[in-house]
């Protein structure tokens, strides 16, 4: 019974508007953490699907956002990665500035750093983006980029894994 | 516990065996080996050019069905009488159906099977419990928990009976049924059964599905309207064919589909206010169109732009108002493998007719069925999209081979049937009554049509297994949809299939090959269509080239028009229409998870000694006098250390006139004698040689990512200019990890920078590695931080937004507006 109250206890708060299925939303980012020799710098870049993160505003409670066009729905679904996204260090969370964002093709490009711990840092992440929403959401953290990368994959839910920064 | 023992062998034993050949001495990989053991073997049904074989058979399954609409209970009655026909050279004693609706039941595999959270889940967001966090459920989740409580939904299969009315055994298994028939079929035979049927219609909304009704209850009609979207309505036969017999692997929700060709008429009673778009062509107008429409789908068959069977305006008009009885509309199809509809009172319907001079369907109607939801976006792009997509993929495969395509909206996101498509994206309602829609919605509209209608021809008519290799279909479709993307906007940020938007997920630890069952794909969206179109993409503009690509492309749609493909008779034709043994470009793009990054590691310059020591001995002495000064010998000086031969001028010798590279009699002498020692071949090359004095460089690279792919190299001279060159991926058939190259070039033309792949073509990991002499690559963020021209598509600086809110809320004498409330 206290596992049954606790299960309701946890629910959800309702979404305006319940997702339509999207035969070809992709349900997947990419975000790419990696540390760089020459700044110093703790580098972190996300890759998410432009409609993806349209429909996920909407969800939020934005009328009409507008992605491509629209600065401020950019910058608020920015925010919401940041939020959605954290790298912790031992017990210290690694404050990571928003840097911007850029639009590649069919992707939103946010961009974040950091003072960069260094190489060989044992790093706890977690990426939890559009996770409360899509429930075929894959969420993928490369750690390192070019051919030595580390991938840590999560779903709704799933806690913070550690790795390595190579 | 000797059983045991003895099993468990079997199962350590049974991967070496899978893997055939095996090096099992040194390190060597063969990444050429020919895909011998691993396609299948040509018989008579598949050649082993990669078409179909002298025998190829496949069944035919035809459909004569009546189905009625219950508007108000949502529920679908139908009875079909099935003819199939046993083209195969084997006896069946039994038929499979396939029946979809099934997936919907409380017991389903698919219900059963559905994890809380994890990868492959289906249906509304939950999360499950981590730590001291507990398990959430999302108010869909439980609304969908509830629906399934509240309704029964699945197949109500009331009855399979031969035409003389004798009533056939069946047997249920999950989204299957097998049909016993009282004499087993013989080849060339075939069997007529009716079925009668109905199923209560799933809110897709709500049960999360890929068909079902969409219910909008603030239409002025008293109660709403809906739009009901039919796909997986009626029981379909199963695919029997000669690699796997009756491909009766049940329906997770994720693979899509295997079926049949057929002819179909189909009749289906709904509301008599409703449009009803469908598979097929409408064998009724009479009965069910005014006279109104049917003049103004005549003119739209020879319109230059989309045309109004019925306005947004009468279809606004009608969805305010009710019924008054029921319409049978009545649709024919040839030679398709499925078939959907659509019905609603709520939609306006535009056509065009597409022409296609001299094909066996020379006009094509391209039509589109939106309701007001859809709005404008849909008026202006949704039929013309249908055109373009026409235009586009005509060229890449065959005419479009059927008298209608269609784009439909309804709460599908995006969804395939011959002749007709089910697409998502709509207007947004504003405050002040108007509908607006963002540019990334546009994009989403116009994309989504391309790539839906394009699965008319992949797989809807190259019959491709989706239920096995999703990645057949989705993967040219999304290489095509990308090709018709440029051909309507080259900047519209639609794709993230081209090589270098796949090296994220290639480079990633996780994944698995290409050539895996759609089920088991850990992410179908960059495997089974991202990375097969990067692939495309590669072999068409880069390894192929354009002309024996597009013609070997061609070639595959055309052998397989109709018919059923695997993944090795797509390999094959590819090759053989091509012309080019790309069995390492299959095995390493398709069976495995190897990536991209070649090194460029050392350049090494050489020039040809001339043998004469009047010229070789000089230039040895200006390489030496080249070398830098040795830094004692420096820092000596600078101090003024003093130098005994400085100090002593007066004793000299021989040694004092004339250095290590003076040319001694005996030089001249071994100069001559090897001169005399050459035969006239030799002489004659080797004057040439020190006459021409070429430059030679050798270059050294290395394969850090595994995938072995062509050296694309870009050259630039000392004289400014530049040359692109292209080294085919044989060159790592002995060495799949180091390789050497020399490369010549006239005198005076001397190399000064080589770019490894400088156009981005082949998703190489590692640019810092392409440049020799190496230079400082800016990482993404760096890039992102340099001062550039913005563009349309560019960056947006968080700093200067957050300046210009701070700005705004200083002035206002407000704080910034709070985040919007996630999950709790």
């Amino acid at each position: 019974m206290r596992a049954i109250l606790a299960l309701f206890g946890a629910v959800m708060l309702a979404w305006a508007l319940a997702s339509p299925a999207q035969a070809h939303r992709q349900k997947i980012t990419i975000s790419t953490v990696s540390h760089n020799e020459r700044t110093g710098m703790l580098e972190v870049v996300h890759q998410v699907p432009i409609h993806d993160a349209e429909h996920a505003l909407r969800q939020l409670g934005e009328r009409a956002p507008d992605i491509i066009g629209n600065t401020e729905s950019r910058h608020a679904f920015a925010r919401y990665v940041a939020e959605k996204f954290s790298i912790v260090r031992g017990a210290e969370p690694i404050s990571l500035d928003l840097l911007g964002t850029q639009i590649e093709g069919g992707n939103l490009v946010i961009l974040q750093e950091a003072p960069s711990p260094g190489r060989g840092a044992e790093l706890q992440v977690r990426s939890q983006i559009l996770s409360a929403m899509f429930s075929t959401q894959e969420n993928r953290v490369n750690l390192g980029i070019g051919t030595r990368v580390q991938t840590l994959v999560f779903q709704s839910g799933d806690r913070a894994k550690s790795g390595l920064l190579p | 516990m000797r059983l045991i023992a003895l099993l468990f062998a079997f199962f350590v034993a049974f991967p070496l065996q899978a893997q055939g050949i095996q090096q099992t001495k040194g390190n060597f990989e063969d990444k050429f080996r020919q895909l011998d053991e691993v396609l299948a073997d040509p018989n008579v049904y598949r050649n082993a050019s990669g078409a179909p074989g002298h025998q190829y058979w496949q069944q035919q399954a035809d459909y004569r069905i009546n189905a009625t609409l219950d508007e108000d209970a949502r529920r679908l009655t139908a009875r079909a009488t099935v003819t199939y026909k046993n083209n195969s050279p084997d006896t069946l004693p039994w038929i499979w159906m396939q029946l979809d609706q099934n997936i919907f039941k409380k017991d389903s595999m698919s219900e059963l099977t559905n994890t809380f959270g994890g990868p492959g889940r289906r249906g509304p967001a939950v999360s499950a419990a981590s730590g001291r966090a507990p398990a959430k459920l999302s108010m869909a989740e439980l609304r969908r928990q509830q629906a399934m409580e509240d309704n029964t939904y699945g197949y109500d299969i009331k009855r399979v009976a031969l035409s003389n009315g004798r009533t056939l055994d069946t047997t249920i298994v999950g989204t299957l049924m097998r049909i016993d028939l009282p004499t087993p079929l013989r080849p060339g035979a075939s069997v007529s059964f009716n079925i009668d049927w109905s199923f209560n219609i799933v809110e897709e909304n709500v049960i999360f599905a890929r068909s079902g009704y969409e219910h909008f209850p603030d239409d002025p009609r008293e109660g709403g309207n809906d739009i009901f979207l039919f796909a997986q309505w009626f029981p379909r036969l199963v695919a029997y064919s000669d690699y796997e017999g009756w491909h009766n692997k049940e329906f997770l929700g994720r693979g899509e589909f295997t079926l049949e060709f057929g002819n179909y008429d189909v009749t289906m009673t709904v509301p008599d206010d409703h449009i009803v778009s469908s598979t097929g062509v409408l064998a009724n107008p009479t009965a069910v169109l005014t006279a109104q429409q049917r003049q103004r789908l005549a003119q739209a068959r020879n319109a230059d732009a989309p045309m109004f069977i019925v306005t947004p305006e009468e279809a606004e008009a009608n969805e305010a108002t009710g019924p008054t009885g029921n319409k049978s509309w009545r649709f024919t199809a040839k030679n398709v493998r499925d078939f959907a509809w659509g019905s609603s009172r709520k939609f306006a319907w535009d056509a065009q007719g597409h022409k296609q001079p001299g094909a066996e369907n020379s006009t094509v109607m391209a039509m589109s069925f939106y309701p007001k939801e859809g709005g404008e976006l849909w008026q202006k792009y949704s039929t013309a999209a249908v055109v373009h997509t026409m235009k586009v993929y005509s060229r890449f495969s065959f005419d479009y081979p059927y008298p209608t395509a269609q784009s439909v909206n309804g709460p599908v996101g995006g969804m395939e049937y011959p002749m007709i498509t089910f697409n998502g994206p709509r207007t947004t309602l504003q405050d002040d009554g108007t509908r607006t829609y963002s540019e990334s919605e546009k994009v989403f509209l116009v994309g989504v049509v391309i790539h839906e209608i394009g699965h008319i021809y992949f797989p809807m008519t190259v019959n491709s297994d989706e239920r096995q290799w999703t990645w057949m279909d989705e993967g040219i479709n999304s290489f095509l949809d990308s090709v018709a993307g440029y051909e309507w906007d080259p900047d519209m940020p639609w794709t993230r299939s081209l090589p270098r938007d796949l090296i994220p997920y290639m480079t990633s630890s996780q994944q698995v090959p290409i050539m895996t069952q759609s089920d088991s794909v850990l992410n179908l969206g960059p495997n089974a269509y991202g990375k097969p179109s990067a692939a495309y993409h590669i072999l068409r503009d880069t390894i192929l080239g354009r002309e024996r690509f597009d013609f070997a492309m061609r070639e595959y749609a055309r052998r397989w028009k109709f018919k059923r493909p695997t993944p090795t008779d797509f390999f094959r034709t590819m090759e053989e229409a091509s012309g080019t043994d790309l069995d390492w470009f299959w095995r390493g793009w398709f069976y495995t998870t190897d990536h991209v990054d070649i090194s460029l590691d050392t350049i090494h310059k050489l020039r040809i000694d001339t043998k004469n020591p009047d010229i070789d001995l000089a230039r040895r002495r200006q390489e030496v006098a080249d070398e830098p000064e040795k830094v004692g010998v420096r820092l000596n000086r600078e101090q003024g250390m003093p130098i005994w031969v400085m100090e002593n001028p007066g004793i000299t010798d021989f040694y004092d006139e004339n250095d290590r590279f003076t040319v001694t009699p005996k030089d001249t002498k071994s100069y001559e004698s090897f001169l005399e020692g050459l035969d006239d071949w030799e002489r004659k090359v080797f004057d040439r040689a020190v006459e021409e004095d070429k430059n030679y460089y050798v270059l050294s690279f290395s394969n850090k990512g595994g995938l072995v792919m062509p050296i694309i190299l870009g050259l630039a001279f000392a004289d400014g200019t530049t040359e692109k060159m292209m080294i085919p991926a044989e060159i790592w058939r002995r060495n799949s990890r180091n390789v050497s190259k020399l490369l010549v070039f006239d005198k005076g033309k001397e190399l000064t920078q080589v770019v490894l792949d400088p156009e981005w073509e082949t998703a190489d990991a590692d640019v810092e590695n392409n440049y020799y002499p190496r230079r400082i690559i800016d990482s993404r963020v760096e890039a992102f931080k340099r001062p550039a021209p913005t563009s349309r598509t560019g960056r947006d600086l968080m700093a200067e937004v957050l300046v210009k809110e701070e700005e705004k809320s200083e002035e206002e004498g407000t704080e910034p507006a709070a985040e919007p409330m996630m999950d709790q």
